[in-house]
C-alpha cells in the first residue's frame, strides 16, 4: 500500500466517494458503446481478412479430427473451397452496406436533427434499419458522451431541512 | 321478489351512470385546465457537475421569469428552456436551497400562470400537476392534497410542505401544482419514497423568495437566534418555550430570555413549538418583527430586527439592487394569463 495514505486518509476518501455513482444509464450505454466500437473495429479489417476469419471459424466448427482419412480430407477441402467462394461472393454486399450505414440508431433523433442517440442495437438491427434511415456519416454521429441521455430530475425527498427548532 | 330485483338493477344502473358522469366531468375539467395552462409550463435543460439534466418549470410573469425546483435550476449551468416549439437560453436568478426552489429567466415575452393560495387548500382538495416526465411531452396528472407536513423521516422541513397523492415521475421536479381554477398553489420539489406521492412547496413560500429578490436582488432568510422546545404545560394557548437564547443575536439584544413562552411572531400565532417553522421561514433579514412572549404571567412584546439566517446558502446572480426579473411591473399579470 502506498505510504502516502494512512488509514484515516483512506477512510476520508471512502467517505467522500461512497455516494458517488455514475449517471443513470451509464452501464447500459457502456455496453452499447463497447459493441459499437467492436463493430467499428471489425469493419476496419480488409475484406480478405474477414473472409479468412470466417472460413477459419467454419473449419474449426467441423471438428477435423474425425475427418482424418484421405477421401474425407479431400471432401473437406472441396467443401471449404465452396464455402469460401460463397463467403467471398456474399461478403462485399454486406460489407458495403454496413460501411455505407455505419451504426445507425434505431431510436428517434432529436428534434433539431443535429444530435443522434446511440441505440442499443446490434449489428444486425443497425443494418436492418439502414434501408429505412437516411445514410449518416461518422462525423454526424455524436460521441458516446454527448449522446448520454440527460438525468431526469426528481429528488426522493425535499432538499432542505431544519436541524433544530430555532428561529 | 321480481320487483325488488328490478328495483335493485335500476338503482345500480342509475348509480353507475352517475359515476360515469362524475368521471366525465372531472376529465373535462382537467383537460380544459391542461389546455389553458400547459403553454406556460416549460422543459428545462441544464448541465451540472455530474451530467446533463432535465426538469420542469413554469412562467410566473409575462417577462419570462420561471419557477423551478432547486434540484433542476439550483446547481446547474447552461440552461435552455423549451416552450412554444422554441428553445431559448435561460439564466439563473435565484438558487435557494432553504426553500428548495430556483428562479430562471429567459429574455422573451411569455405566457404566465396565475398565482393562487395554497393556504386555502384543505385535505382532499383536488389538484393537477403539469410536467415533463422523462423525455415525454407535457403531461397532466390529477391527484389530491394528502396532508400538510412539517416533518418528514424524523426531520423538520424548513416550512410546511404540501403532500400530494399524485405520482410524480423523474423529470417533473419543478412542475406547477394547480388548483382547479388553474392557479399555481405549489411547486413540486420531490417525490416520496415510493413515488406514488410527491411534496410541493406552497406557492406562498416561493413568493416569499421572489419578494426578497424583488426587494433586495437576493434572498434574505432571517432569524433572531433562539431555540425552542415543548413546555411542560400550556400557557396562554402556547406550549412553545424559548430554551436557549444565543449570544450576540437579535433575540439576545432584544432581551428575550430562556423560559419565555412564545405566543406570536409577526402575524403568526404560535401554539406548538413546530409552529415556529413557518413563522421562521417568512422572516426576512433586516425586517423588524414584533415578537410577543409570556414572561412571569405577563405578555411582553419586543421588536426584533432579524439577522441573516446562518443556514442560508442563497445567491442571486444579478447584482444586488438590480431587478432584472421584474423590469415592467410587480402586480399580477392579467392579460397573458391562460
Amino acid at each position: 500500500m502506498d505510504e502516502q495514505f494512512d488509514d484515516s486518509e483512506i477512510g476520508r476518501l471512502l467517505r467522500l466517494k461512497r455516494h458517488e455513482q455514475p449517471p443513470p444509464g451509464y452501464f447500459e450505454d457502456f455496453l452499447h458503446e463497447f459493441h459499437r466500437r467492436q463493430r467499428d473495429e471489425l469493419l476496419r479489417q480488409p475484406l480478405w481478412q474477414i473472409a479468412l476469419n470466417r472460413a477459419h471459424d467454419f473449419m474449426m466448427g467441423l471438428n477435423v479430427h474425425r475427418l482424418a482419412s484421405y477421401p474425407a480430407a479431400v471432401a473437406a477441402v472441396l467443401i471449404c473451397a465452396a464455402v469460401i467462394s460463397l463467403k467471398i461472393y456474399e461478403a462485399p454486399q454486406s460489407s458495403e452496406l454496413a460501411q455505407s450505414t455505419p451504426v445507425i440508431s434505431a431510436q428517434p433523433v432529436s428534434s433539431d436533427n443535429e444530435t443522434w442517440d446511440l441505440a442499443p442495437a446490434s449489428v444486425t438491427s443497425a443494418t436492418r434499419v439502414a434501408s429505412l434511415q437516411p445514410p449518416i456519416h461518422f462525423s454526424n454521429v455524436s460521441t458516446h458522451r454527448t449522446a448520454t441521455p440527460p438525468r431526469y430530475v426528481l429528488d426522493s425527498k425535499p432538499v432542505s431541512y431544519e436541524s433544530t427548532l430555532r428561529f | 321478489m321480481l320487483r325488488s330485483l328490478a328495483l335493485l338493477l335500476c338503482t345500480m344502473a342509475i348509480s353507475a351512470r352517475g359515476q360515469d358522469q362524475a368521471a366525465d366531468a372531472i376529465s373535462r375539467e382537467v383537460k380544459d385546465l391542461f389546455d389553458r395552462c400547459a403553454k406556460a409550463v416549460v422543459k428545462i435543460h441544464g448541465v451540472d457537475e455530474h451530467s446533463e439534466l432535465s426538469g420542469t418549470g413554469f412562467f410566473i410573469d409575462p417577462t419570462g421569469t420561471i419557477y423551478t425546483a432547486y434540484s433542476v435550476g439550483g446547481e446547474g449551468a447552461n440552461f435552455t428552456v423549451e416552450f412554444g416549439g422554441k428553445k431559448m437560453r435561460a439564466r439563473q436568478l435565484v438558487a435557494d436551497l432553504r426553500s428548495g426552489i430556483a428562479m430562471l429567466k429567459v429574455d422573451a415575452d411569455s405566457p404566465a400562470l396565475p398565482i393562487g393560495r395554497a393556504e386555502q387548500l384543505g385535505v382532499a382538495a383536488p389538484v393537477v400537476m403539469i410536467g415533463y416526465p422523462l423525455d415525454l411531452p407535457e403531461t397532466p396528472s390529477f391527484g389530491m392534497v394528502a396532508g400538510f407536513d412539517r416533518k418528514y423521516l424524523d426531520q423538520y422541513l424548513t416550512t410546511t410542505h404540501l403532500r400530494v397523492n399524485l405520482p410524480a415521475q423523474r423529470g417533473e421536479a419543478g412542475a406547477p401544482l394547480l388548483n382547479m381554477k388553474g392557479e399555481v398553489v405549489g411547486i413540486v420539489v420531490s417525490s416520496l419514497e415510493n413515488s406514488s406521492s410527491c411534496y410541493a412547496l406552497p406557492i406562498e413560500a416561493a413568493e416569499k423568495i421572489r419578494g426578497d429578490y424583488m426587494r433586495f436582488g437576493e434572498v434574505r432568510h432571517g432569524w433572531i437566534g433562539a431555540h425552542l422546545a415543548e413546555a411542560p404545560e400550556q400557557k396562554d394557548g402556547s406550549r412553545a418555550e424559548l430554551t436557549d437564547i444565543i449570544e450576540d443575536t437579535p433575540a439576545a439584544d432584544a432581551g428575550l430570555k430562556s423560559g419565555d413562552i412564545l405566543l406570536q411572531v409577526g402575524t403568526k400565532q404560535i401554539h406548538q413549538p413546530d409552529d415556529i417553522i413557518d413563522a421562521s421561514f417568512f422572516l426576512t433579514a433586516g425586517d423588524v418583527v414584533p415578537i410577543t412572549v409570556l414572561r412571569d404571567g405577563q405578555k411582553v412584546t419586543v421588536n426584533v430586527e432579524a439577522a441573516v439566517h446562518p443556514a442560508a446558502q442563497n445567491h442571486a446572480i444579478a447584482a444586488p439592487g438590480t431587478n432584472q426579473a421584474f423590469p415592467l411591473r410587480l402586480e399580477q399579470p392579467t392579460d397573458n394569463t391562460p
